[in-house]
């Protein structure tokens, strides 16, 4: 279980004006209205054992989700002229695969954008969320 | 079909390929490896042509098994020892429920192991591999296994995956017939496979306790951090391919991992700063 | 009647602190979630018996000793939402 109780004790004043600051203080540590407290756990592929159809690869990853992605699927910062905002959505495993073999674009982006976009994933390292939905997506050499 | 046959610490593999050249390549970097105990296989990786005709045109290695990517776009016959591989891990990844799986490398020194876990790129199997040339037991570079009951890594010890500059630095410090077939073109680039030294293979079934964890972040300029128990925490359950999958088991190794394991994170600007920023910690917690 | 929620029994989860936030496995999921103050304190008060908001934020006022229970209320409203986007918490 989380603290039992108010972490910093104050020595409590009679004075009125020492009461309100403690008060306050203890009120901070209950988080203000519209930030968040409950984070849940979602491994991205332990969630979906036995089926990889369903995994999916953000663009850019979570870790760089503020970049913009250049055409030749590097991050660059945002507004950068010539490169792309982040995909409004995780890319699925079938959208990608897709691109790669028939060149289909990417739901709501034009050739270019989506081109950029599995240039990005083409980039991305092997990192263990992605494992699976990379392996999916390898392309045969020539 | 091909066959081939391997158990590697605990888990036992059988490979089947339409063709002959992977399962010789596995053969060739497995030898002197135990087979799987009673000849029962946990895990089935098939290699097989995408389409029947890709068999002998333009070869064209669908990569099959117990558990599959049914759309995985298939690889050249010149990667299939890549494949097969990769087809252990993917067995591993989906179906692995006996132990908690880590993405991470696993050495071990005095009864105790080093975990190291990161993303690709951040050095914990080339440091896995230099350190199993110095005097420390390579349990594995891919997956550490933690037994839920007993808080203990069991060994894994595949062959090393070893990318690009990492492969000539640890072709200058192992003998040549210990290197699998030079794998150019792949999607990470150049790889090449390590077997592990034969104390490695002759103590696989040797579990030891976790001691010290690090985050490693190669091409940094060098750093050791703590890092907050709750940061951990998550960033493991990222790297854990079956924590959901093994339910409150899962939850309780984990945790206890978290609270018992010392963990730095670590950056380094090249392998000689990471190696002695490890002597450094690991003389710390062997206090 | 102002909405009631209500959490499972405490036997219903695991709870693990870590940094002075809750680790919490949930049994009947078998979903992981990592809770901040005040959310643990919360679920606590859900699973002795069910509250509506007014009723959890006099929880919350005598277990961190502040009076402004009014404040209180209203960042209680916002955690239950995530609460029970979490399946932690269910109306009733």
């Amino acid at each position: 279980m989380a603290h039992e109780g108010p972490m910093n004790e104050e020595p409590r004043e009679g004075h009125p004006a020492a009461e309100v600051a403690p008060t306050r203080r203890r009120l901070l540590m209950l988080g203000a209205v519209g930030a968040s407290a409950v984070v849940t756990i979602r491994p991205a592929l332990a969630s979906t054992a036995g089926s990889i159809l369903n995994c999916e690869i953000p663009v850019p990853d979570p870790g760089h989700s503020g970049n913009w992605i250049d055409a030749d699927g590097k991050l660059v910062a945002p507004n950068t002229p010539g490169a792309y905002p982040p995909a409004l959505r995780p890319l699925t495993g079938e959208q990608v695969k897709s691109n790669l073999r028939y060149g289909r674009s990417y739901p709501g982006t034009s050739y270019d954008q989506s081109r950029a976009y599995t240039n990005y994933i083409r980039r991305l390292q092997q990192g263990t969320s992605g494992f699976t939905c990379y392996a999916s997506l390898q392309m045969p050499r020539g | 079909m091909h066959s081939f046959t391997v158990r590697i610490g605990p888990v036992g593999f059988r490979v089947g390929s339409a063709w002959p050249r992977p399962v010789a390549a596995l053969e060739a970097i497995y030898a002197g490896y135990p087979g799987p105990r009673d000849g029962i296989a946990d895990f089935t990786v098939r290699l097989e042509p995408e389409r029947p005709w890709r068999r002998f045109v333009r070869p064209s290695v669908a990569i099959r098994g117990d558990f599959i990517l049914p759309d995985a776009v298939p690889m050249a016959l010149r990667h299939g020892f890549l494949a097969a591989e990769m087809g252990m891990n993917l067995q591993m990844a989906l179906g692995q429920r006996r132990f908690l799986l880590l993405h991470a490398s696993a050495v071990e020194r005095d009864g105790r192991v080093l975990l190291m876990t990161g993303e690709s790129g951040a050095g914990k199997s080339t440091l896995a591999a230099l350190l199993g040339e110095r005097g420390w037991r390579l349990m594995g570079d891919e997956f550490a296994l933690v037994d839920p009951v007993s808080g203990l890594i069991h060994a894994f010890p595949r062959a090393v995956s070893l990318k690009n500059a990492a492969i000539a630095m640890l072709r200058a410090e192992a003998s040549e017939d210990r290197f699998g077939p030079e794998l150019d073109g792949t999607p990470k680039g150049t790889l090449r496979h390590l077997r592990p030294r034969a104390d490695a293979v002759a103590r696989m079934d040797e579990p030891a306790a976790p001691a010290l964890l690090l985050f490693p972040r190669y091409g940094h300029d060098r750093a050791i951090r703590p890092m907050g128990e709750a940061e951990i925490f998550v960033r493991l359950t990222q790297a854990s391919t079956n924590y959901v999958a093994l339910g409150e088991a899962g939850h309780a190794a984990l945790a206890r991992l978290v609270k018992t394991v010392p963990t730095r994170a670590i950056d380094y600007p090249d392998s000689a700063a990471a190696l002695a920023i490890v002597d450094m910690l690991w003389a710390e917690q062997a206090r | 009647m102002p909405r009631r929620y209500r959490a499972d029994p405490r036997s219903e989860r695991i709870s693990v602190e870590m940094e002075g936030m809750a680790v919490i496995y949930h049994r009947p999921s078998g979903i992981t979630h990592l809770l901040a103050a005040p959310a643990p304190e919360i679920l606590d008060a859900l699973s002795d018996q069910a509250l509506d908001v007014d009723g959890i934020a006099a929880c919350l006022a005598a277990e961190f000793e502040i009076a402004a229970e009014d404040e209180i209320a209203a960042v209680v409203a916002d955690r239950l939402i995530e609460l029970e986007g979490a399946g932690l918490v269910a109306r009733i």
